[in-house]
């Protein structure tokens, strides 16, 4: 067993190794080891549009990230009470928009926003005031949040109600019994209890929207994510520019982590 | 651009082009000869400075401006140089084919304030309304006289400028001479037929109809820009035939070609000297039969946001000096006389960027309807998924 | 307020999100799918069943989506399913998370960039190399099914071990002991009492990589070479190569049919493998 795991880990982290390993490369290209250099770090850090495209896709993934696990988590407590048509029709819904293949959602809001305003922005220019320039609607960071929004809270339905369903229906009932206000028993039982869910949905989802590619491919209008920079780099050949950011990007996410469970370590401690 | 009628021709411009680089005339026979020098003023335009240019103020133009282009395309250098001199940052969007371009622009708001077209795609984007016409008046480094028409004539339609040149090369193919046993390679019929033998699961060709059908359809001697059913259906039991001797279908050809995976490859001038300044066994070859000859553009979307900015940009991209910078970054040969004055000899003399007369004349600049054609589009298709 | 007030006033913000972002754009999608290309690319109002009449134009992509996402989902989780139960049951508390957490890191590096270093790892200067170097000769991994299958395992795994992992650590470990108590075999015990509680985290992993997997449209197109050609990859080449967004979504809503098909039947199944429908993660 421990070996077997031994094999997957190594699965996981030999590409990543390869990566980091050819993020020093001294040659211009990925596929070439020609001596040890960081310069490669340097660049990527000077470069204005990685570092925007880096920008873009922190607040997309953040942004996303916290209104799926927060509307998601409010859809699924609601909807753990419910039965009837809205129930059955939100369950269609979630059904259909985590189904939804993603390359489809980035082609049907494509043409959906393109279409609407299309409609739309001849409205606004007409009652907007003169004097000012109308606002036009157009592709961008906030389509590609709410593309992004769209089907991560469905996600984080999911995995909020597969944790509600796995929970003891006594316990809210008990706290009831116990003349709790719904609040009360809100806050001391279910959250608790589906915290875990909504931070495991937090963070798949942003994990799943700093990933994504196809979406934001249809959908970011003249914005440039991470991924869509290094798509685009990588069609006339990669430097090691890209693999540098790809090893810095994974360095801030293992100190982060590495921060995390020692702060809970100390907190288990003290709180012993 | 109309034609001129004091103007020599294109083919008497690049005979006098080759024997100016080969060194057999002066450039002063040159320049006189092509007309490029019909006023010496034109000469000293070549050395920056001494041409009007409107010094924007910072903000004057907004604090940014939106550029859709290729990947490698640029100076980043030059971008830092513009937004010190004007205070508008540039975004750079890259991409990887013009069928993509219009495809963003067709879906609208794309928020882009230039992009960079191809010659052959520029009429549609006129013809749906797609792009501006350009306001010379803000670009005063344009310099119509100073291009080889042959690689700024596309830039107009109806008379009208629509784009202004940025560089232009040719697409043939790169080939690791360590694995041909000697043979020569010089054609696309040498080029499709080793792929069915020797080269079995080393060649690559591009994710790109144009380019891919176009190139089959010369292992014929028909037209690289040919629409008829009959040509086509040639060219796509060509490719079909190829399908499972090919090592890939893909634009990102030089890791593959780097690493040996692949050995032969379709590929664009700027990549064919990157590769073979890295590893010489790898040659870069232009099909005896022809091919494709093109030219890039800078162009204005209609609608775009940041308009001032973007007239300022591709200004500030035409100064000869900055423009020089540029070629010496990507490596494709400039059609701008005064750049190209500003430019080391030994770049000039490239025989991968500026290819002998006899290679150049049989190519074919791409056709407006190799764009929009339904047929090549979906040919490219059924043989990718065959 | 009243119970329902709160329940719908929580549900406002998720179902409005819903109606504009998925309800508006599929229906529009729906809609063109009865329209035609226009003469430059893009979409003229139609009412027209052509694009349905030209699907057999991408049969072959339909043909490999079909075989290529359920193997590569049987194979994510025959890799995955070991993992996290490794990770659910054999691990102890200190260590759990950061192992669960360790999976889930290299996917915060950009899918594209991992994709790429398996380019490498199976192009010729990896894998084959090595192979070579031991005595096995000419083996060829890159562009072709096998390396688009590796790069579909590598880059779902975590979405399978998760919703396993999940499942399995809600287990009661009780279950387990009084079934050895009661004198079972390891793998008695394992069969008739976890792989049983597991099913609903075996039902999403695979759902959720099987969902993925049928449009995929990078894996195919990185480590295929352009010859491994799935339907997303022919969805993307039809709006941003010929453009021709009629045809383009009778694809996508072929697609999508194809996929509530699949699904619907498989959730069937799974609900009668695992019992209750109630039972299944997914709704």
């Amino acid at each position: 067993m421990r070996v077997y795991a031994t094999l997957v880990y190594l699965f996981l982290y030999i590409p990543i190794g390869v990566i980091a390993l050819f993020s020093f490369n001294a040659g211009r290209h990925a596929s070439q080891l020609q001596g040890f250099s960081i310069k490669w770090y340097g660049k990527a850090l000077n470069n204005p549009f990685v570092m925007d495209a880096l920008e873009t896709s922190l607040i997309v993934a953040l942004v996303s990230a916290t209104f799926a696990s927060v509307f998601g988590a409010m859809a699924a407590v609601a909807l753990h009470g419910i039965k009837g048509p809205v129930r059955t029709i939100f369950d269609g819904l979630i059904y259909v928009a985590v189904m939804i293949p993603g390359i489809v959602i980035g082609i049907a809001t494509l043409i959906g926003l393109v279409t609407l305003f299309d409609q739309l922005n001849p409205m606004i220019a007409a009652i907007w005031p003169g004097g000012f320039e109308p606002p036009k609607l157009q592709m961008g960071m906030l389509s590609l949040i709410a593309a992004h929004t769209m089907f991560l809270m469905a996600l984080c339905i999911i995995i909020v109600r597969a944790r509600l369903s796995g929970m003891d229906r006594s316990l809210t009932e008990a706290s009831a019994d116990l003349y709790a206000t719904p609040m009360a028993t809100f806050r001391q039982v279910t959250l608790p209890l589906i915290f875990p869910a909504i931070v495991a949905g937090f963070l798949l989802s942003f994990t799943f929207s700093f990933d994504d590619f196809i979406i934001a491919f249809f959908v970011a209008g003249s914005e440039t994510t991470l991924p869509i920079y290094v798509f685009s780099s990588i069609r006339r050949g990669v430097t090691p520019e890209i693999n540098a950011i790809g090893t810095m990007v994974l360095g801030v996410s293992l100190v982060l982590l590495v921060t995390a469970q020692i702060l809970l370590r100390r907190g288990e401690k003290k709180s012993r | 651009m109309t034609k001129q009628p004091d103007h020599i021709s294109k083919k008497q411009f690049m005979e006098e082009l080759q024997r100016y680089r080969k060194g057999s005339v002066t450039r002063r026979h040159f320049l006189n000869v092509t007309g490029l020098g019909a006023a010496s003023a034109v000469l000293g335009a070549a050395v920056p400075g001494l041409r009007p240019r409107p010094a924007f103020a910072a903000g004057e133009i907004g604090d940014r401006v939106v550029l859709a282009t290729w990947p490698n395309y640029h100076d980043p250098e030059n971008f830092d140089a513009f937004t010190e001199a004007t205070g508008a940052h540039v975004q750079v969007n890259v991409f990887g084919s013009n069928e993509e371009m219009l495809a963003k622009l067709q879906a609208g708001a794309t928020g882009w304030d230039v992009f960079v077209p191809t010659n052959y795609t520029i009429t549609t984007y006129v013809g749906e309304d797609l792009i501006e016409p350009l306001d010379t008046a803000l670009l005063p480094n344009y310099d119509p006289n100073a291009y080889d028409p042959r690689f700024a004539e596309a830039g107009s339609v109806d008379g009208k400028l629509y784009a202004v040149p940025k560089d232009w090369g040719t697409t043939g193919f790169v080939v690791n001479t360590d694995h041909t046993g000697g043979k020569t390679l010089d054609s696309w019929k040498g080029f499709f037929d080793i792929t069915r033998d020797t080269f079995s699961g080393r060649t690559m060709v591009h994710d790109y109809q144009l380019t891919t059908i176009g190139n089959a359809l010369k292992y014929f001697d028909y037209s690289f820009n040919s629409v008829d059913p009959a040509e086509l259906a040639d060219a796509e039991k060509l490719l079909i035939e190829c399908k499972p001797h090919l090592f890939a279908i893909s634009s990102d050809y030089q890791p593959s070609m780097r690493n040996g995976d692949a050995w032969m490859s379709m590929a664009w001038t700027g990549d064919g000297k990157q590769l073979n300044a890295d590893i010489p066994a790898i040659i870069y070859v232009l099909g005896k039969e022809g091919g494709e000859i093109w030219s890039d553009y800078y162009a204005v979307p209609k609608g775009a946001p940041h308009r001032a900015a973007a007239y300022a940009l591709i200004n500030f991209l035409l100064d000869p000096k900055v423009n020089a910078k540029e070629v010496l970054a990507h490596g494709y040969p400039s059609a701008d006389a005064h750049t190209n004055a500003l430019l080391p000899e030994s770049l000039l003399n490239d025989p991968i960027l500026y290819p002998a007369q006899e290679l150049l004349s049989p190519l074919e600049f791409g056709a407006a309807v190799t764009l929009t054609d339904p047929n090549r589009a979906e040919l490219m298709a059924r043989f990718k998924s065959a | 307020m009243t119970q329902r007030t709160r329940n719908l006033l929580l549900l406002a913000p998720a179902g409005a999100w819903f109606l504009l972002m998925l309800i508006v754009p599929l229906s529009v999608v729906f809609i063109f799918s009865f329209g035609e290309r226009g003469p430059a690319g893009g979409y003229v109002p139609a009412l027209t069943l052509e694009q349905y009449a030209n699907l057999p134009a991408r049969w072959a992509a339909f043909r490999n989506t079909m075989i290529l996402a359920p193997t590569g989902t049987l194979a994510a989780l025959l890799i995955a399913y070991p993992l996290a139960y490794f990770l659910a049951v054999k691990v102890s508390a200190k260590w759990k998370m950061t192992l669960l957490v360790l999976v889930i890191v290299p996917f915060w590096t950009s899918i594209l960039i991992r994709s790429y270093a398996w380019i490498f790892l199976l192009g010729g200067r990896g894998i084959p190399a090595l192979l070579d170097w031991i005595g096995i000769e000419g083996v060829r991994l890159i562009n072709t099914p096998f390396s688009v299958l590796v790069g579909i395992v590598y880059g779902y795994l975590p979405l399978m071990v998760f919703p396993i992992f999940v499942s399995l650590d809600r287990l009661d470990k009780r279950l387990l002991e009084a079934s050895s108590d009661l004198g079972a075999r390891p793998w008695r015990t394992f069969l008739q009492v976890t792989l049983p509680l597991s099913i609903p985290g075996i039902a999403t992993g695979c759902m959720l990589v099987f969902i993925l997997l049928m449009g995929e449209y990078l894996i195919p197109a990185l480590l295929g070479g352009g010859k491994v050609f799935f339907v997303g990859n022919a969805l993307v080449d039809l709006f941003l190569q010929s453009r021709n967004w009629a045809f383009g979504s009778a694809v996508a809503v072929t697609l999508v049919v194809v996929m509530l098909i699949t699904v619907t039947i498989y959730m069937r199944f799974i609900s009668r493998v695992g019992g209750t429908r109630d039972d299944v993660a997914l709704m």
